[in-house]
Parts: C-alpha cells; sequence; structure tokens
C-alpha cells in the first residue's frame, strides 16, 4: 500500500472511531457584529467517548447553533470545538448529522440517498451495496430502495435519512431534533430503534431536542440550556438502566427525573417568553 | 415496524410489495375524459370553419376550407416543399434554442455563486428579458449576413433570457439542507455544482427552457417571415405575397402541428428528468 493509501485509511478508521468531543469558552452573534444577537455566551461542554448527550432546551436557545458549531457547517466564532482529529473548522465525514427536516437528495432514490455518502467515504463498490443495503433493511425500508424521498411519508423520509447517516458509520453522530417532525407512535419507536443501535454500535451522539421525555429516556447526561443568550445552565447525568423500552415511562425514578428536569426547562421557557415582551 | 399503510397509496415504490387495487371495472380514467374533451373542442372548431366556409357563411378566400388547407398541405408534403419548410424552421429553432441553453444554464448557475459574474450580468439580463430581441435583428443582419446564421443567433439571443433567469433564480433559491448534508458527507465546493446545486435547480432550469422553446420557434417564424427565403414563415410570406391564402392557412397548420409536437416533447423530457419530483405522480 502506498502512503498516500495508508493515510487515506487511516482517516477512515478514524472517521469512525468513537470520539469525545470538547466545547470551550464557545460564543456565537448572529448578524454585524456588535449590533447582533448572542444566540451563544460562553458554552462549555464535554462530552466524552460514546456518551449520549442531549442539548435540551427552549425554542430559540441556540442548541441548533451550537450543534451546527460542533458539525462545522458555521464557522467558530469565538472559542474553541475539537474532536480526536483535531479541531473542527469544517464538516467532515468522522461527524455525521440528522436534520430535523431529514435534508435527503429528492432526485435520488432511498437506495442512491444512502449510497452517496457511502461513495464519499470511499467504501468500494461491493461494500457500498451491501452496506447500504444492510442499512436499509435496518430502518425497515425494505421494498421502498428504488422509492423517492417524496413518494414516502414523513417517518420514512427519517428513517431513510438515518441509514443514510448511520450507513457511513461515522464516529459521532449530530441529531438536530430528528425526530421533531413525526407523530406520536413512530417517534416512540424511533427512539427506542436509536437507543439500540447507538447501544450497538457505540458511537457518541450528540441530540438536539425540546422535548424533556425524550432527553431522559435518550441520554447519558443531559445539558439543560438557558432561553438566550444560550448558556448550559444544568448539566444532568441520567443514572437509568442502560437498556431502555417503554417499561422506563413508568419507572418512578425516571418520571421523578423527568419532572426535575421539567422544572428547570420551564424556568428558562418562562424566562424566553418575558424576554420577548 | 412497518406499516404498509403508512406509505401513501399513490406513492409506491416500483417493486414495492404492496400489491395495485384493483380499478373499478365501470370508471373511466380522469385523463380519458380529459382527452376526449379537448379532441371534441378541436374537431367542433374545425367543423365551424370547415363547413362555415364551404357553405359560404365565410368568403372561402379569406378563409378556405380546413379540407382544402389539408389538401394543399398534403401535396406539399409529398412534393418534399413541407418537409424541406419545416425542417428548415425546426433545425434553426433549436440549434438557437441549445446554443441558448448551453450559454444561458452556466451563465446562471454562475450568477447565483459568485458576485462579480452577477454584478455584470444582473443589469444586462434585466434590461434585456423586458426588450422585444427582435428589435435587434436589423443588427444581426448587419453583422451575420441573411442567412441562417443570423437567423439562428436571432433565435439563441431570444431563449438566452428566460433560461439565464430562471437558472439563477432557481440556482439562488436553494434549501441549505440538502447542501449541508452532502458537505457532511465529505462534497467539496466543485462537486457540489454537479451533485448538489444542478439537480436541484433543475425543475425551474427546465421550466425555463420550457418557456424558451415556444420564444424560439416564434422568433424563428418571425425572422423568417422578415428575411425570405426558407422555412415556414417564408413560405408563408411567399404565399401571402401572391394572394394564396390556402397556402398561408396551411403555414399556419405546419406551425400548430410543429409546435404542439415540439412542446409536447419537452413535457415528456420534464416527466423523464423529473421523475423524482411529486408534480411527476399527481
Amino acid at each position: 500500500m502506498s502512503a498516500t493509501q495508508l493515510a487515506a485509511t487511516a482517516r477512515r478508521q478514524a472517521a469512525h472511531a468513537p470520539s469525545g468531543i470538547s466545547v470551550q469558552d464557545v460564543s456565537h452573534t448572529y448578524g454585524a457584529r456588535g449590533a447582533g444577537t448572542l444566540a451563544l455566551d460562553g458554552i462549555n461542554i464535554d462530552i466524552e467517548d460514546g456518551e449520549f448527550h442531549c442539548l435540551l432546551g427552549p425554542s430559540g436557545c441556540g442548541k441548533s447553533t451550537l450543534l451546527y458549531l460542533i458539525g462545522g457547517f458555521i464557522p467558530v466564532q469565538s472559542g474553541q470545538i475539537s474532536t480526536a482529529t483535531g479541531r473542527v473548522t469544517a464538516p467532515g465525514p468522522d461527524r455525521s448529522i440528522v436534520f430535523q427536516n431529514f435534508a435527503l437528495f429528492p432526485w435520488k432514490t432511498v437506495r442512491d440517498n444512502v449510497l452517496y455518502g457511502l461513495k464519499k467515504a470511499g467504501f468500494g463498490p461491493a461494500e457500498r451495496a451491501e452496506r447500504a443495503q444492510r442499512y436499509i433493511d435496518m430502518v425497515h425500508l425494505t421494498g421502498f430502495e428504488n422509492a423517492y424521498p417524496s413518494q414516502l411519508s414523513g417517518g420514512m423520509q427519517q428513517r431513510a435519512a438515518i441509514a443514510r447517516t448511520l450507513a457511513v458509520d461515522p464516529g459521532i453522530l449530530l441529531m438536530d431534533e430528528p425526530f421533531g417532525a413525526l407523530d406520536a407512535q413512530t417517534r416512540r419507536v424511533m427512539q427506542e430503534e436509536l437507543r439500540a443501535i447507538w447501544r450497538n454500535s457505540r458511537k457518541t451522539v450528540v441530540f438536539v431536542t425540546h422535548d424533556v421525555q425524550e432527553a431522559v429516556f435518550l441520554a447519558d447526561r443531559i445539558s439543560i440550556m438557558s432561553a438566550r443568550p444560550g448558556r448550559v445552565q444544568h448539566v444532568i447525568d441520567v443514572n437509568m438502566p442502560k437498556d431502555r423500552d417503554e417499561t422506563i415511562l413508568e419507572n418512578p425514578e425516571f418520571i421523578q427525573l423527568s419532572e426535575h428536569i421539567w422544572r428547570l426547562v420551564r424556568e428558562q421557557a418562562v424566562a424566553a417568553t418575558r424576554g420577548a415582551h | 415496524m412497518i406499516d404498509m399503510a403508512e406509505a401513501r397509496p399513490l406513492a409506491r415504490a416500483p417493486n414495492s410489495p404492496v400489491r395495485k387495487a384493483p380499478r373499478p371495472s365501470r370508471s373511466i380514467a380522469p385523463q380519458v375524459i380529459d382527452i376526449g374533451v379537448q379532441v371534441t373542442v378541436v374537431a367542433v372548431i374545425a367543423g365551424i370553419w370547415e363547413f362555415g366556409a364551404r357553405f359560404g357563411a365565410l368568403n372561402p378566400f379569406l378563409l378556405p376550407p380546413l379540407s382544402v388547407v389539408l389538401e394543399r398541405l398534403w401535396e406539399d408534403v409529398l412534393a418534399g416543399t413541407a418537409l424541406v419548410d419545416v425542417g428548415l424552421t425546426l433545425y434553426r429553432a433549436l440549434v438557437g434554442f441549445v446554443i441558448a441553453a448551453i450559454i444561458g444554464i452556466p451563465a446562471g448557475i454562475l450568477m447565483a455563486r459568485s458576485a462579480v459574474v452577477r454584478w455584470f450580468l444582473d443589469p444586462l439580463v434585466s434590461i434585456g428579458f423586458p426588450m422585444p430581441k427582435i428589435a435587434f435583428l436589423p443588427i444581426f443582419v448587419l453583422w451575420f449576413d441573411i442567412y441562417d446564421t443570423s437567423k439562428i443567433i436571432m433565435v439563441a439571443f431570444s431563449c438566452f433570457f428566460p433560461i439565464v433567469s430562471a437558472t439563477y433564480a432557481g440556482t439562488a433559491s436553494l434549501d441549505k439542507w440538502p447542501i449541508w448534508s452532502a458537505r457532511s458527507f465529505g462534497a467539496k465546493e466543485r462537486e457540489l455544482l454537479w451533485e448538489v446545486y444542478l439537480p436541484m435547480a433543475m425543475p425551474q432550469i427546465i421550466t425555463g427552457l420550457q418557456v424558451a422553446l415556444p420564444v424560439g420557434m416564434i422568433t424563428t417564424i418571425v425572422t423568417e417571415m422578415l428575411m425570405g427565403g426558407r422555412g415556414v414563415g417564408g413560405a408563408m410570406i411567399m404565399a401571402g405575397r401572391f394572394a394564396d391564402s390556402v397556402g398561408v392557412f396551411s403555414g399556419i397548420v405546419q406551425i400548430i402541428i410543429l409546435g404542439f409536437l415540439v412542446v409536447k416533447a419537452v413535457e415528456l423530457l420534464r416527466r423523464r428528468i423529473l421523475a423524482w419530483h411529486p408534480e411527476t405522480r399527481r
């Protein structure tokens, strides 16, 4: 193998390794500097290798902005974000993202959507086809490989988007309210599946949501963010069994923790509505 | 976990395991009714034309009966002159149109992606779009002689504006999410152009082409009429000068058939290229 091939292989392996994420003193202003809106103010979060971390907060608290910064989609203005592969400056295959509105390529079939990421990630043709089918099967879209996104329901589109993202096996999985557009039942099933996928693959997951129950059900740790400007107000450990299913919803500890977190989030939501007046 | 009811009934993957529901036997598909009504309207108009002219309600010189016009058209087809004229007109319209597309689509994309190109082209397009392009014909004749070149350039010039505007509008207003997705999978800027911008803007680009094509046909006929020579427009002007009203109407019928076929062909092409788009499955 040549040196460049070796380097490429090393990069690929690095992209698949789970990695911690360090967010240090990150602030972000939208609009003109000085006159703009301060969206994030001095954020410090350390996310460990293989952790399932939820960013929870009222709408407009900058949690999606923080996720896009980690993803490298918007440039870091002040502070620093780094992962195992170094300082984040641009999007990279080590950090794959699932957006709230799926962001599938509407002109590609489900299979071609999944194949796109695999091709970019440098998998060979045989492995591409095999992995695409495996992940399509995993999200239960078997039989819909040749369907276009517009032919699918919202839940099916989001599953296709998740398959596309998981297929490239990123070390870090970023999720921006991925189940926000789904109906309650589909949402519950997807949460359970995501938790199971994460348990089996040990990825670092950063999951943005404003749904307290969703955060408690999914996360190892939850960062509760304040209303604008977004700050990390509390970091809460979720000491629940690793294997979780619907039964946990009736667990008294789960209910108690949810209520506790709900009160903390409510304070911020109330502050946000006051701030708007 | 998957429930087949979750898939919308009309929106089925080609190899989907969902069985096709048997169609109720007595109902007629709405498309068949549509086509039937449309054909009837055309037939009624043709009938009024034919019998109005034949039974003296209309002056047969000013409006010769349809059958006489079709007979002349048939003679011209057999003699080969109609095919030469239609062929020449189609050739000029299509070559001009394709040149406009080859220049206009990249120009529109560049306008959306590069501020420098936009500064340069935006004022030109804004001024040129609403202007009657045919006013440039004398200039083009002066520059490019009176034969095919000037006609084709005239057509390309007319078609350029709708194509560049539609492409620019389509590429400038792209949804950022698929672009971000592609970037997160590692697509580079140069790859984004082919892999994301172009397919995403394709519906608007094709709309621009669909606007431009009839413009190209009109421009071709008008330049032929103004400049004479062969081609449907030239033949009609010639017939007019000889007070040959049947010949003029034969030209009109040729234009109608030609325009209809060309526009239908582009519609089919659109459905093919945009097979993924929700509009394709109504």
